[in-house]
């Protein structure tokens, strides 16, 4: 990410320290809480923690080019109510597959709508389409409601086969659940995409600025559409995990994924004034995260005091990501 | 005319102060005597600003010592300095236009002044004193710029300034407003405050200032009593050499028409159309809003313009946006180097090649070396200061930022060059540098669009220049051969029509 060539030993120690203080948070995290609680090592609770991670880190991966783009997007919450409760829906009039494809394929429309919403109305700023697309949040979740009469839908209430969720909930290849070989598939992709392709780099350097992006003929608005078309995407690939691994999608599933994944994306390192930041990054926020919520339960802390906990986190992350520009 | 005292209001000693790659101030010394007018003269760039933003504390200095009245003056805020007797009025100036007259005059201290009653009635005293007869209860978004200067005048001596700084105070002002104001200039020495007057047009240096400092590249370069100096003693300090070498010779191979502009209307732009010829430069002269801005951002795409033509090679191109514009071989330099031209984060590299993408991806991946080959290539043409090519473009001085930026359109070559404020904010040298590139690329047969503030560089580079006024053309004009009267005449709007 940066150079830290030509600094004093000292400078270069502090700013590697700034650049990684995730990591050293998630090995101190891990190690306090296996000292206090042994539990935390079993084996149960790792398997505990990587299905955790499952849908988050589908959601954040995407939120992270929102952010890497100069946006934000809180939209997601929404579209996996909706994805969530229309896929699981058409699992048995369809089939699995087709349900599959159309569930993704809403999550690629809600996001594409998202951007043709920021675009045509010309909000081309973060704190415009942060309401923009909290609006559109709304207007998903209430889709997600009529779709389902506002009721939960069960994996056993489906007659036909239901193999490919329930594999994606609980089946392993290998060492590996089939959520995390999805996970690691998705990241290789991104990541490549993200730092190799024309595309991604447009994105960054749309989101490092807009107005001088444009006027050196880069496509900033496609780069907007790529952005929250895989932000809306990732958001119906989180939701597949998430309702395949609890096998049952009720129309509110997806409420806090948006905070949550902006809270992963800005701890792993990643501006919100857009233009830096990598997919690999998010992957340790969203780690932190999760391990975070997963020994402060271990450690018996009370659910309102983890809120408070996550906030307080998500405002140093901001504060230090300002410090570091100044 | 000489200073009615002889004691020393401010005192500034061996003052610098340093930005990331740029020396602003180099061991700045000045005194000011009470009373007196002290005008500082100077280019863009000469630490005018800088040197009054640290005395007013928005900046704080590295290296020297301020006293002001007697006190020593460290780590100061703006309003520590306002009430310590320092005020400035910057060109800008910084009023609440949503508030009333009186109620800026005492922003914040109505409950010292006893209420709205008291502030009003205050406020009416200190615009009497001055002569000024603008109502306290009007909106200040109805004022003029020059009755907005005698608010802020009036908000000064509410402090009971003994030092007010003035920043290019005529800049946008009538000969008829100019004129209360050296009024009330002189009448404000006369009660003994001090005046740092900054300005670089000299008649007025030469109208009223008693003490004519000059300051160049960071420097103080000489202070002497107005009537020691000579007007082109002056202006040799300010430029720092004499004058003839300032600007390389103009391009001498015009040829052909290269485009054409055919009426571009807009709700600010009207019927704009002119020819411009390969191996030229050609100028665009006007005040700031008068519309030199949005033509060239119409022909770039850059604006949503319907309806005009552009024409190059006599085809006709469509441009709807800069990628269009760029592919038709049309390049743009910003006016705002930092907030339009640059991703200050990225690196020298990859703001280079940001309009050349498709020149260093194959099937839509980069590949790194042929970026960085592009990056190396430029700045190695342009000699661009800069440890290697990998470090954020914002820590290069304004110079090389801008030769960043030149390089990234050289990239792709274009025939068409449109240049908005190119040295603006960047030193002497580098400016002579950008110059000698514009001669290059005219030579070689492109053709430049050149807009500038600074009408010497436009009036020296150009083989042809426009006058652009209120959105219309309102000359055309060969700057070799027109006295420079007839330019501004027609820039200034006062008579209409092409010669």
């Amino acid at each position: 990410m940066s150079s830290y060539g030509s600094r004093s030993a000292l400078a270069v120690v502090g700013a590697v320290l700034r650049d990684y203080l995730v990591l050293a948070m998630i090995a101190a995290l891990a190690a306090i809480t296996a000292m206090v609680e042994p539990k935390f090592m079993s084996a149960a609770n790792m398997v505990n923690i990587m299905r955790q991670f499952g849908p988050l880190i589908m959601v954040s991966l995407g939120m992270t080019f929102v952010i890497i783009g100069g946006f934000i997007d809180l939209s997601v919450a929404g579209t996996i109510n909706l994805v969530a409760v229309v896929t699981i829906s058409l699992i048995q009039p369809m089939g699995q597959v087709p349900a599959l494809v159309t569930g993704l394929a809403i999550g690629a429309a809600c996001g594409a709508l998202n951007s043709a919403v920021i675009l045509s109305s010309g909000a081309l700023t973060q704190a415009e389409a942060l309401f923009l697309t909290f609006g559109m949040s709304t207007v998903y979740s209430a889709f997600a409601l009529l779709y389902s009469h506002g009721s939960t839908m069960h994996f056993w209430d489906i007659k036909t086969s239901k193999s490919i969720f329930e594999s994606i909930g609980g089946g392993t290849v290998g060492p590996l659940s089939v959520s995390f070989a999805i996970f690691l598939v998705v990241l290789a992709l991104l990541w490549v995409f993200q730092s190799k392709t024309k595309e991604g780099r447009e994105i960054c350097l749309t989101g490092g600025n807009k107005t001088a992006a444009a006027l050196a003929g880069v496509r900033i608005k496609r780069a907007i559409v790529v952005i929250y078309t895989i932000g809306g995407f990732m958001a119906a690939v989180g939701a597949i995990v998430l309702f395949s691994r609890i096998t049952t999608a009720a129309p509110v599933i997806g409420a806090g994924y948006e905070t949550n994944a902006i809270l992963a994306v800005v701890v792993g390192g990643t501006t919100l004034k857009g233009g830096k930041g990598s997919v690999l990054r998010t992957v340790m926020g969203v780690l932190l995260v999760i391990l975070m919520s997963n020994c402060l339960n271990l450690l018996g802390v009370s659910t309102y005091l983890q809120v408070a906990v996550k906030g307080a986190i998500l405002v140093f992350a901001i504060w230090l990501d300002n410090r570091k520009q100044a | 005319m000489e200073a009615a005292g002889s004691d020393v209001i401010l005192s500034i000693k061996e003052v610098s102060k340093s930005f990331p790659g740029v020396k602003a101030l180099e061991k700045v010394s000045l005194d000011v005597q009470r009373g007196t007018v002290h005008g500082i003269v100077g280019e863009n760039g000469a630490g005018k600003s800088t040197l009054m933003k640290i005395l007013s504390g928005v900046y704080q200095k590295d290296a020297g010592t301020i006293v002001f009245d007697g006190q020593a003056v460290e780590h100061t805020t703006p309003h520590q300095s306002m009430q310590s007797g320092l005020a400035i009025i910057y060109q800008e100036l910084n009023l609440v236009n949503t508030m009333s007259v009186g109620e800026n005059v005492f922003l914040g201290r109505f409950k010292e002044m006893k209420g709205m009653r008291g502030t009003h009635a205050k406020a009416r005293e200190l615009l009497d004193s001055i002569g000024c007869k603008v109502s306290t209860y009007r909106l200040v978004s109805a004022l003029s710029v020059s009755e907005k200067q005698m608010v802020e005048i009036a908000k000064a001596l509410s402090f009971q300034s003994k030092l007010i700084i003035m920043d290019e105070p005529s800049s946008s002002l009538t000969a008829e407003e100019m004129c209360e104001l050296v009024k009330i200039i002189n009448q404000l020495r006369e009660r003994g405050i001090s005046i740092i007057y900054i300005s670089h047009k000299l008649d007025e240096i030469f109208d009223f200032c008693d003490i004519v400092t000059v300051m160049r590249d960071g420097h103080v370069i000489d202070t002497k009593a107005k009537s020691e100096f000579t007007r082109n003693e002056l202006i040799t300090k300010m430029v720092g050499r004499a004058i003839e070498n300032e600007y390389p010779p103009r391009p001498q191979k015009v040829g052909g028409v290269l485009m054409e502009v055919r009426s571009i209307n807009t709700h600010k732009l009207h019927d704009i159309s002119f020819k411009l010829h390969k191996g030229e430069i050609l100028g665009l002269v006007g005040l700031v809003g008068a519309g030199r801005t949005e033509i060239v951002r119409a022909i770039f795409g850059a604006d949503r313009v319907r309806g005009h033509e552009v024409l190059i090679d006599g085809a006709q191109v469509s441009v709807r946006s800069p990628r269009n514009a760029k592919n038709a071989g049309i390049g743009f330099i910003p006016e705002d180097r930092k907030l339009q031209g640059l991703v200050l984060p990225f690196s020298v590299e990859s703001n280079i090649s940001m309009a050349s993408i498709d020149r260093f991806t194959k099937f839509g991946f980069i590949r790194d070396s042929l970026e960085k080959g592009i990056g190396e290539r430029q700045v190695k043409a342009l000699a661009v200061k800069t440890p290697s090519v990998k470090v954020p473009v914002g820590n290069l001085s304004g110079g090389n930022q801008q030769k960043c930026i030149v390089g990234r359109w050289l990239e792709i070559a274009p025939r068409i060059f449109i240049m908005d404020e190119p040295t603006k904010g960047i030193d002497v040298g580098a400016k002579y540098e950008i110059y000698m590139l514009m001669r290059l690329i005219a030579e070689d047969g492109g053709a430049i669009i050149l807009i500038s503030s600074e009408l010497p560089e436009v009036l020296n580079m150009s083989n042809r220049v426009l006058t652009v006024f209120e959105g219309r053309i309102t000359g055309e004009f060969n700057p070799e051969s027109t006295p420079v009267n007839d330019i501004m005449t027609a820039a200034l709007g006062l008579s209409g029509g092409c010669e």
